[in-house]
């Protein structure tokens, strides 16, 4: 049995004038049969070349991350960079990097569904894919950070012998806890919507696939009674899931908000983080919907002016970051704190000054630069370049404050410069794994979700108005 | 109630016991023969958990410092200075800290061998019935002559022994030498207390009692002499415990030494000028108080403002500085005595004192009566090297010392060695004399050994320091003492006559049989078992009332002193003047932790650094961590640079200590030894004019990033 | 037996202006920089030595340092005093609530910040958190061979890599003080107990003890007008006081 987007009430109006709009995805609709076979077949046609990528990735992680990794369990951390004062090195930038790409999933997901936002419907399952993919990212970046990762189960808190829970009072646990929350309600935040689609793979296939999706898709059959409850549980996650968001960046900025070190100790640490996460989520997002444009049959679904508009978000934010890191600044730096006067004069001047520079280039230049252009904003591979160009500003960022700021403290005969070792290696092993899952991902489900897809086209209509076609949107129920 | 301990009696008589074991335990005549027992059958001094604790000598240097080892279940565990030591009075410096890496160093010499040829790592092991064979040939075959000792700086049993012997061999007296006596200018600040004050002995600066102390180049806080001891009169000094007001002073020296870091006032005067300097401030007080001091009569006040680079104005306000201060000191030392005119310096810079009322005495001799025991100055360790290398040396003993590293390489004594046809070491490390040794049979570690010690200086009380074993010999070892009395006693005759002694215990206790007549030690004993446990358990023997020698200055204050211009050999543009790691001292590269130990006024760790001043570094485009090629006529090494900022920019400075080309994996390949370039030109008084070499750098274009605990970053304000 | 599961308190029980119980003062003035107390303190609490490229690196394990700054340029040169840093014991320690598995935690007992080495788990937060930069972290097994274990101190554990570490005051020495004076029915003299710093000190310049006893020698020295705390403007309440000055 066929399954599809629940019916709607209206009959779908066509508008055939006024090419301008067939441009758009929702005023573009096609047979849903062949939109569904081509998601299918998107799946199902490999090249040997994605597999060799795919294979050379699997080689990466297997050695950069399982083998290096593996590595300085034995050896001990000595093997990375860190040092005094800068106990803290890529590892942390790497699981706030990655913690900020993770954000974008359920920004551009959750808020926008929140808010009825409609260009949001072909890229949502790709956000929500990066949170859970990024999180994994980030959980391994934290444990490779870890003195002694054997005993991090220590940090749970779990009745035992020795009635020692963790100390609450640390923001580690706090960190601990609200990433936990995130990935696990992310993780079902991303299975809700993939039921509907997973249901429509279960219809089209056979084989191992067919028995796969059958468990995956709990039955699904599209029924009036199962659509219901499947909205309401998307509108509650969706809600539900956008505190947890905010409270995840602002606990891990709390990491270095709440110590005691120059240039750390920040009270806008928190929004500042998480527009940071942001800026570097939405940037990420536009990068991968540049290689799933790049799959079969994905130009339908992904277009200009799809990266149109996550173009404008991402010049907003942009903006906003640039705010609140200024905002950051001159409190820092009209407080004179002679600390944070030093840190300052090194994060600017410093050997590692040409970073600090580079990052507003990335993050405030280039986009304001180019992104009020529309034709920039249309063109994918140049929206890609911008994406990559932000995600290293924002990276860049992540290593001003942690391994750059723990550089200089109130204890001038201690410092001294931080060298990334093999957090270089396992760095792009974890870059190798999030790339891989999203291929192996691809495999498997639709990168596109195609109900959401039909069900926009659904509501989409055009009416006339006089004598021109206005674009209206009808109400779901 | 029953007759079972419970639990909790027994926890408290292990309380008690911890008590009982807290006070020292000294070894009687019966520990003389410790061995290793299972846990079960413990020494009765020693309890399950509880630590025992030794009274010994520190062996790291000459000083004789007191110490206590703590040790648990036959392991050294800590060392601790005792006390009620004169020398130390409980404290201890980082090298004596170390000890125990020496005692348990991976790389110490473990059985007597024999090497296949000199300088190779073949080698057969002997036991040691053969290698007191061996000893006992070498001396009864050779003419006694042609045999030589030499030992360690220390004037220990040893050093007695080995006199007893020679002297029954007839042969030549031991030779004892120590690159810290080379460095300190023993030689030379004997031999000026000589001509200043007709008087033999080495002075004793008695700091504590001075207010205004003025220093050339002394470096008392670092190795110079006994540092622990005058590190705490230092403290008395700055405390104003004897003087009321917080002692000032005044250090004089081309390089800001550790000692100098802790002067109120650094003067940085040219190289060699030092005796002019001290001759200008005594002519000063001597004008100002309508005095006549034939020394300082003849000297032009402005001509020596000009050859040292003080001003007129500043040698006044220092001479001032001296007039006024109640009990003002003047102390001469280390790199000031070592030019070509140390000895005048020495002189004209003790002389300073007869117009201050000095507190200087000169130090008490040993308890035994006999006189100071000066280490060989370089003349006469060149005489030596001039005897083996004319072939006059058939057999050479080498205890305690380490001549190839030590000796300035110009002075040959690896190549004499070449001619010495059996060279016998008795080294603890495999360092570069016992690698050039045909024979090695090694020594007890100092703390597995028996021992008494002088002190050359170091308290105003006579004073023995004794040693005993702290813990069983780790390794197959044997005290040279005995090693020579089983030797002397398979030769027989009249040499077995002369040292009647079973073993070294029974020749410690013969010889301080004499003591037990004294009767103003801070212990007696009617009989020498009693006094040897007392002996041992106090760590040593003291009398209780001070016997310095008070100085006679009359013969000062009319003797003509003419101090000549330092000569300076070589063509570079700057002086080289090394210098002794504060840390390390010569012998201490060996030991991983003293190496982590940084130095005090660099803070560098593991490695060998040329001191160069900021602005020179400058002019020659040279940065921190750059490698030079440090050239003097006598040879070039490279080494990286540190810019020091208090450094003479005429001068450069090298560490000594480093730089060995064996003596253990911690030491081996590092760094570099100023010895292989120094022209081994001495004093008047013998003594190697060490800071007289010239040298001039070359740019390598390399690059060696020196260790170093402190910032770059932070530490110029630089980023 | 009832359990109860407890959550140590991080922060000692006095405020600003009084003390706590265990104190230190080191006097400048006096310090000559000659590193006896660094020894002494790598030999008393089996500290590792860490090797050239990793020393020069700041991975020294030293629990005690000693600082000193050039001031000026030639010949106007002036080095500042040295100054011992080793762990100051804060009573409001930064250290302690930032670790998430309490291994950095206040003994309630002695009143000094202590280091449970089998807990820690090494997030080094407590070292980022530290102020005074005195916490070292094992970044490796380092090499100590054979036989240089012999020289372990039995009463002070031997720490494997990644655990931090730091000064403890010698609490092995304190403890074992007290359990001779309780043995002894009797309070703890003053210095009775001498950390190896202390201990080995030449110029003295090092004073332990109670802070809680006015009387203690350490306690006068500690309110002599040149008494000054490190970076006390944090109300980090450290127990070392330095003596600057002459």
């Amino acid at each position: 049995m066929a399954v599809a987007a629940k019916p709607l009430p209206h009959a779908h109006t066509h508008a055939t004038e006024g090419p301008d709009h067939r441009e758009s995805l929702m005023f573009d609709p096609r047979p849903r049969g062949l939109m569904n076979a081509w998601a299918m077949e998107a799946m199902h046609e490999t090249s040997w070349k994605f597999w060799a990528v795919a294979a050379f990735l699997a080689l990466i992680v297997l050695v950069f991350l399982v083998g290096a990794w593996a590595w300085m369990i034995m050896e001990g951390l000595g093997l990375a960079g860190v040092n005094r004062p800068a106990f803290w090195g890529v590892f942390l930038v790497n699981t706030v990097f990655w913690i900020g790409i993770s954000h974008a999933g359920t920004f551009i997901s959750a808020i926008l569904r929140v808010l009825k936002v409609e260009f949001r419907r072909p890229f949502t399952r790709a956000a929500e894919l990066m949170t859970a993919f990024g999180l994994i990212q980030a959980g391994f970046s934290i444990l490779m950070h870890m003195g002694r990762v054997w005993l991090s189960y220590w940090l749970l808190p779990y009745p035992n012998q020795r009635q020692l829970w963790p100390n609450f009072h640390s923001p580690l646990t706090w960190d601990f806890l609200a990433i936990t929350t995130y990935l696990l309600s992310s993780l079902m935040y991303l299975y809700l919507p993939l039921i509907p689609d997973l249901a429509m793979a279960r219809d089209r296939s056979s084989g191992w696939r067919k028995r796969l999706y059958r468990i995956l898709a709990l039955g699904f059959r599209g029924t009036e009674e199962e659509w219901e409850h499947l909205r309401k549980a998307m509108t509650i996650f969706a809600f539900a899931i956008i505190p947890v968001m905010f409270s995840v960046h602002t606990i891990v900025s709390w990491d270095f908000a709440m110590a005691t070190r120059p240039g750390w100790s920040s009270t806008i640490f928190g929004p500042y983080f998480v527009i940071g996460a942001l800026h570097s989520g939405m940037a990420a997002v536009v990068v991968v919907l540049f290689f799933v444009r790049r799959m079969k049959h994905m130009t339908y679904f992904v277009r200009p002016e799809h990266f149109d508009a996550l173009g404008k978000l991402m010049l907003v934010i942009s903006m906003a970051w640039a705010y609140f890191f200024f905002n950051d600044y001159i409190v820092q730096w009209y407080g004179g704190d002679k600390w944070t006067r030093m840190l300052l004069e090194y994060h600017e001047n410093g050997p590692l000054g040409w970073m600090w520079m580079l990052m507003l280039i990335c993050n405030v230049a280039v986009p304001w630069l180019l992104l009020w252009n529309r034709r920039v904003r249309r063109t994918p591979w140049l929206m890609a370049i911008i994406g990559i160009l932000i995600n290293v500003g924002m990276w860049l960022e992540r290593y001003v404050i942690v391994p750059i700021s723990l550089t200089i403290n109130r204890m001038p005969f201690t410092w001294r410069q931080y060298v990334p070792g093999i957090e270089i290696p396992l760095g792009i092993g974890t870059l190798a794994l999030f790339i891989l899952l999203y291929m192996l991902a691809s495999r498997l489900i639709p990168l596109v979700p195609i109900w959401e897809v039909q069900e926009g086209q659904m509501v989409h209509s055009l009416e006339r108005v006089g004598k021109t076609y206005v674009p209206v949107v009808k109400e779901l129920e | 109630m029953s007759q079972e301990i419970s639990r909790r009696d027994f926890l408290k008589l292990g309380g008690l016991g911890a008590v009982a074991t807290m006070v020292l335990t000294g070894c009687g005549t019966a520990a003389r023969y410790v061995r290793r027992t299972p846990y079960t059958k413990m020494p009765e001094y020693t309890f399950t958990g509880q630590s025992t604790y030794f009274a010994t000598t520190c062996r790291e240097c000459p000083a004789a410092c007191g110490l206590i080892v703590r040790t648990f279940q036959g392991r050294a565990i800590k060392v601790e200075g005792n006390p009620n030591h004169p020398v130390n009075a409980g404290k201890t410096c980082a090298r004596g800290q170390a000890t125990l890496h020496g005692l348990y160093n991976p790389d110490r010499i473990q059985g007597p061998f024999k090497r296949s040829a000199r300088g190779s790592e073949q080698i057969t092991p002997l036991d040691w019935n053969a290698a007191i064979q061996v000893v006992a040939q070498a001396l009864r075959e050779t003419s006694p002559q042609g045999i030589a000792f030499l030992l360690g700086m220390a004037p220990d049993h040893l050093f007695d022994l080995v006199s007893d012997l020679a002297r029954a061999l007839g042969a030549p007296a031991p030779i004892r030498f120590g690159a810290l006596g080379m460095f300190e200018a023993r030689a030379t600040l004997r031999k000026a207390t000589q001509n200043v004050l007709g008087q033999d002995g080495l002075p004793w600066f008695d700091l504590g009692a001075a207010n205004v102390v003025f220093s050339f180049g002394a470096n008392f806080l670092e190795t110079w002499l006994s540092p622990v001891a005058y590190t705490r009169l230092f403290s008395q000094m700055r405390r104003g415990e004897r003087n009321e007001k917080r002692g000032y002073f005044v250090q004089f020296e081309p390089r800001m030494s550790q000692t100098a870091s802790k002067a109120d006032e650094w003067i940085p005067l040219r190289p060699g000028t030092e005796g002019w300097v001290a001759q200008a401030l005594g002519k000063l007080i001597a004008d100002a108080r309508g005095l006549q001091v034939a020394a300082f009569s003849g000297v032009n006040v402005e001509e020596v403002a000009q050859n040292s680079g003080i001003e007129v104005a500043e040698l006044q306000r220092l001479a001032d500085l001296l007039m006024k201060a109640r009990r003002a000191l003047v102390i001469p030392g280390g790199a000031a005595l070592a030019h070509t005119n140390g000895l005048e310096n020495a002189e004209a810079i003790l002389t300073l004192n007869a117009l201050l009322d000095a507190p200087i005495t000169l130090s008490p001799l040993s308890p035994f009566g006999d006189a100071y025991h000066q280490p060989a100055s370089l003349q006469e360790m060149a005489a030596l090297i001039e005897r083996m290398r004319r072939g006059e040396v058939q057999a050479l003993f080498i205890h305690g010392a380490n001549p190839v590293f030590e000796l300035p390489a110009a002075l040959g004594f690896a190549e004499a060695l070449q001619k010495v046809p059996l060279v016998i070491s008795f080294a603890t490390f495999p360092d570069e004399t016992a690698l050039q040794a045909d024979y090695v049979f090694p020594d007890h570690h100092g703390l597995e050994s028996w021992g008494y010690q002088r002190l050359a200086t170091g308290s105003a009380f006579p004073t023995l320091s004794s040693s005993q074993p702290v813990v069983v010999p780790f390794y197959n070892t044997q005290a040279t003492a005995d090693v020579l009395l089983a030797a002397a006693a398979q030769i027989g005759g009249a040499v077995a006559q002369a040292l009647p002694y079973t073993d070294e215990v029974a020749y410690i206790q013969a010889r301080l049989s004499p003591l037990l007549e004294q009767k103003n030690g801070f212990f007696g004993a009617p009989e020498i078992n009693t006094f040897f446990a007392y002996f041992q358990q106090y760590g040593g023997w003291w009398k209780t009332t001070e016997e310095t020698v008070k100085p006679s200055w009359e013969n000062a204050f009319n003797r003509r002193l003419q101090v000549k211009a330092a000569e300076f050999a070589g063509e570079g543009e700057f002086h080289l003047l090394p210098f002794i790691s504060p840390v390390l001292g010569e012998a201490g590269a060996n030991k991983p932790w003293l190496q982590e130990v940084p130095d005090p006024t660099t803070t560098v760790m593991w490695n060998s650094w040329i001191e160069i001043n900021p602005q020179t570094a400058e002019e020659l485009g040279l940065q921190d961590d750059d490698v030079v090629r440090v050239v003097s006529d006598q040879g070039s090494f490279e080494v990286s640079v540190y810019r020091y900022p208090a450094i003479r920019p005429d001068v450069v400075a090298i560490v000594f200590g480093q730089g060995h080309t064996a003596y253990g994996r911690y030491a081996q390949g590092r760094g570099v030894n100023p010895g292989q370039i120094l022209k081994p030109v001495t004093n008047a008084a013998g003594d190697l004019a060490f800071a007289a070499t010239r040298v001039r750098l070359e740019k390598t274009g390399k690059k060696r990033a020196i260790s170093r605990l402190e910032s770059i970053l932070g530490v110029y304000g630089e980023h | 037996m009832e359990k109860t599961l407890t959550i140590p308190e991080y922060k000692a029980d006095w405020a600003e202006g009084e003390n706590g119980k265990w104190g230190m003062v080191i006097d400048m003035d006096l310090c000559t920089g000659c590193q006896a107390c660094v020894a002494a303190c790598a030999m008393e609490n089996n500290i590792s030595f860490v090797g050239e490229e990793d020393a020069g690196y700041g991975r020294t394990m030293h629990w005690i340092r000693i600082e000193r700054f050039w001031e000026g340029t030639y010949p106007e040169i002036r080095m500042t005093p040295y100054q011992p840093i080793l762990c100051q014991q804060c009573g409001h320690a930064p250290c302690e609530p930032v670790c998430p598995v309490f291994a950095s935690v206040h003994s309630q007992a002695e009143q000094i910040n202590l280091q449970v080495y089998n807990r820690c788990v090494g997030t080094r937060y407590c070292a980022n958190n530290c102020p005074y930069q005195v916490r070292v972290f094992n970044w490796r097994d380092w090499p100590r061979p054979a036989p240089l274990e012999n020289q372990l101190n039995p009463s002070v554990t031997v720490r494997r890599r990644g655990i931090m570490e730091k000064c403890t005051f010698c609490i092995q020495r304190i403890r074992q003080a007290e359990d001779v004076a309780k043995s002894e029915g009797r309070e703890i003299r003053d210095g009775e107990v001498v950390p190896a710093c202390a201990q080995a000190c030449p110029a003295d310049a090092i004073v332990f003890g109670r802070l809680d006893d006015p009387e203690s020698r350490v306690s006068q020295l500690a309110n002599s007008p040149r008494g000054k705390k490190l970076l006390e403007e944090l109300g980090t309440l450290p127990q070392v006081t330095y003596l600057l000055g002459g």
